[in-house]
């Protein structure tokens, strides 16, 4: 099992539109995924159609390992589950290290419902000081979204900084270009400049579309509409590298 | 996530459904069905499916199967001909067959339509909380829906409200499918290659010897059109089995019948079986083809090659002459002629033991088989004459054959137990046996091989390696003997089986002996 996160420390770069998507990915492949929706202000339940579930929001939650898998919804597509949370970072701390722990009893349980995922990808909430540090431990690979854009790259040297100071291995982040628009000069520029700064960015990147937006509309992830589009076929090329890094399968 | 799999008694109805679902106005619901395929049910011979409680259809070129007991939905392309589950592609299908015996043929039992229906069962924000899957069968008039609803993981409150209304339209849990297949008048059949015979411990000896051989008569019958069609080896098999059953019956119950009749009888049917000694021994080695190859190095492949070749051939014309045999007016007169004469036990003249209680002869002759086999095992240690290891394997064929005779006169549990604690043993010498078996009949292909052409000399080759591959497995068979034996021997199984043949020996023996 891996654990990918993907976060981003600004917002609005398109990171819970990752996450569904590339959760989605994954599941396509045949992947026993489970998506987690740990950023209150993220919508991957919304996009799932998953209501929040109201056991989820008890404090006790995770005291008892059989309310988290009885948690997790089945989402409309095979292989493919999610758990629509609204969590306290509290609780994320303790979700993460008992997820992580094979003798932990929460691993325990998702086995004896037949529910050993193969990739669980958490959608995190966007900031640094808030975020319990344990994804940063616990994670196999973090997915971080950067835009082209000058902002972007600071907060992305911020966070390999962050990294560097608190001994968090630098080699977990892998960096992509999201909502990338090929006809901005500044985009073109920011990227052969970054790329020759931080080697770990992917080859692929996400392009800027409109398609992405209809998500909210569809409440559904690109690849059921617009699968044979551009779009689509960056998040399976993209889904396929980060399957390479993370050394899934 | 327990699935619920139903049937309707009649064709569900999707307006019906959609109604009685909308008017809780918590759901909607989607439901669509699909075009009407034509369809051939298909199962094997001995109702291997059925008995799992799976369809399989077989439309043009699609297949698909619904599991009963799951209430999984399958479907798949076929592109070939193909009557055995390893002939078909990998695919869902292929899957749920997994279990499907590999030596028996799926084919047509009976013509049906077939809709698939599918319906998602949505909550306000448009999810799927539950889908369910129906399959409406249509034979003429009859018509009859199975299917089955299975919730998405969190979702089982929704699957309980679907399953409510489901029951409210008649919706009756199934698992089984005899009772579908009558509401849709399609024949099943009764066939079973192991009937349990229903013999009654009160009854005379010859009563029931003659119900064993009548029964075993009517499974070698059942079997005839099955071999003349060639549809798969299994109906060879077991018609010779049958056959061979019967034989055994007039060899191990001495004196039920007069010792004419029995020494009459007893080569009538060998010459029977004699006639399809050969076809049964290539279907064998055909059938273990592929083990062969993997035995012997590749370079002696192209003698199997030229070697399996010649089988099939062979084969061919052997199945011809076994065809015309069985389709022949004598064997037909004979077989019916056995089929009167079994028909009724005064037919048959009487034994000096014909009149003994069927209780009592069946612990004498099971505890008696029981010590020789005993006895033969335990004389064998490792410079045993290979003959000896046949006898103890003859011995234990007979031994099993006689506990299965005699079940339903003791325990079912205790002698249930007895047959298993047999197996592994019988298993065991059953290889070493064929082992042997294909030796020898290597031996006798090499001996009518061309000497000195090229052709001739890889097929000698790779009998030579085949033989030396077939003689280490049977030693190593050989070796198991012991090993297996002592574990039958065990204290706790020798007490076990003189506690279950001896009691009551003495007792029965008295009216037999009045009747004489």
């Amino acid at each position: 099992m891996k654990i990918l996160a993907c976060y981003s420390n600004k917002g609005g770069v398109g990171k819970t539109a990752t996450s569904v998507n590339l959760a989605y990915a994954s599941a396509l492949k045949g992947r026993r995924t489970l998506l987690c929706d740990l950023d209150p202000q993220g919508a991957s339940g919304f996009y799932y159609r998953v209501k929040p579930s109201k056991k989820l929001k008890g404090k006790s939650f995770f005291k008892d390992v059989e309310c988290f898998t009885r948690a997790i919804r089945g989402s409309d597509f095979d292989n493919l589950d999610l758990v629509p949370a609204n969590l306290t970072y509290r609780d994320f701390d303790i979700f993460l290290s008992r997820m992580k722990n094979s003798r932990s009893r929460l691993k325990k349980a998702l086995r004896a419902v037949d529910s050993d995922y193969d990739v669980i990808i958490l959608d995190c909430p966007p900031n640094i000081s808030l975020l319990s540090e344990n994804v940063f431990k616990v994670a196999d690979k973090i997915i971080v979204p950067v835009i082209p854009t000058t902002l972007s790259v600071r907060t992305l040297e911020q966070l390999y900084t962050f990294f560097g100071k608190n001994k968090y291995q630098r080699k977990k982040l892998i960096p992509f270009f999201s909502m990338v628009q090929k006809s901005k000069n500044l985009h073109k520029e920011t990227m052969v400049s970054l790329r020759g700064q931080y080697k770990n960015i992917l080859e692929s990147s996400i392009p800027f579309s409109t398609e992405i937006e209809k998500m909210g509309v569809h409440r559904a992830p690109v690849l059921t509409y617009a699968g044979t589009k551009s779009v689509g076929n960056a998040y399976i090329k993209i889904w396929k590298d980060i399957e390479k890094r993370a050394k899934i399968g | 996530m327990a699935p619920f799999t139903y049937r309707f008694t009649s064709v569900f109805n999707p307006k019906k459904f959609k109604e009685i679902v909308h008017s809780g106005h918590r759901y909607t619901v989607f439901y669509e069905n699909s075009e009407t395929y034509s369809c051939s049910l298909l199962d094997t011979f001995d109702n291997e499916l059925m008995q799992a409680g799976r369809l399989l259809f077989k439309a043009e070129k699609l297949l698909f199967a619904f599991d009963m007991q799951t209430g999984q939905f399958a479907e798949q392309k076929v592109r070939r001909h193909w009557s055995f589950v390893s002939e078909l592609d990998e695919g869902p299908i292929f899957n749920l067959l997994a279990g499907v015996s590999p030596l028996r043929a799926l084919a047509p039992i009976g013509v049906v339509n077939v809709q698939k229906g599918q319906g998602n069962l949505l909550d306000d924000e448009g999810k799927t909380r539950v889908r369910l899957i129906n399959l409406t069968l249509i034979n003429g008039k009859k018509s009859a829906t199975v299917g089955s609803s299975r919730p998405l993981r969190g979702y089982d409150r929704a699957h309980g409200d679907l399953k409510k209304w489901l029951s409210a339209l008649d919706a009756i849990p199934c698992q089984d499918l005899v009772e579908l297949y009558t509401s849709l008048g399609i024949a099943v059949s009764k066939y079973n290659p192991k009937p349990r015979l229903q013999l009654v411990a009160q009854d005379s000896i010859k009563k029931n010897t003659t119900i064993i051989i009548k029964t075993f008569l009517r499974v070698a019958r059942a079997n005839e059109d099955g071999v003349i069609a060639d549809i798969d080896t299994e109906f060879l098999h077991d018609y010779r089995v049958s056959f061979r059953k019967i034989r055994s019956v007039l060899s191990l119950f001495k004196d039920v019948y007069s010792q004419e009749d029995s020494v009459r009888l007893k080569h009538d049917f060998s010459e029977l079986m004699r006639q399809t000694n050969k076809l049964r021994d290539l279907d064998v080695y055909l059938l273990n083809k592929e083990e062969y190859y993997s035995l012997v190095p590749k370079t002696t492949h192209a003698g199997l090659a030229i070697l399996f070749n010649g089988f099939e051939k062979e084969r061919r014309a052997e199945h011809e002459n076994v065809a015309q045999y069985l389709k022949s007016k004598a064997y037909r007169k004979q077989l019916k002629k056995w089929q009167t004469l079994f028909g009724n036990e005064d037919n048959l003249e009487s034994g000096p033991k014909s009149g003994e209680f069927t209780s009592g002869f069946a612990r004498r002759i099971l505890l008696q088989r029981y010590k020789k086999v005993c006895k033969i095992a335990r004389s064998i240690d490792a410079t045993t004459e290979d003959e000896v290891v046949h006898q103890l394997r003859i011995h234990c064929k007979k031994l099993r054959y006689l506990m299965e005779f005699f079940t339903t006169l003791f325990p079912a549990e205790e002698i249930r137990q007895r047959i298993k604690s047999l197996k592994r043993l019988q298993d065991n010498l059953g290889r070493f046996n064929d082992y042997s078996v294909q030796q020898i009949f290597l031996k006798n292909v090499l001996a009518g091989q061309p000497a000195g052409n090229a052709k001739g000399i890889k097929v000698a080759e790779s009998i030579g390696a085949l033989t030396a591959m077939l003689h280490r497995l049977q030693n190593k068979e050989r070796r198991q003997v012991m090993k297996n034996f002592e574990r039958f021997d065990s204290p706790e199984i020798r007490e076990s089986f003189d506690k279950l043949f001896k009691n009551e020996v003495i007792a029965n023996e008295n009216p037999g002996l009045l009747q004489q």
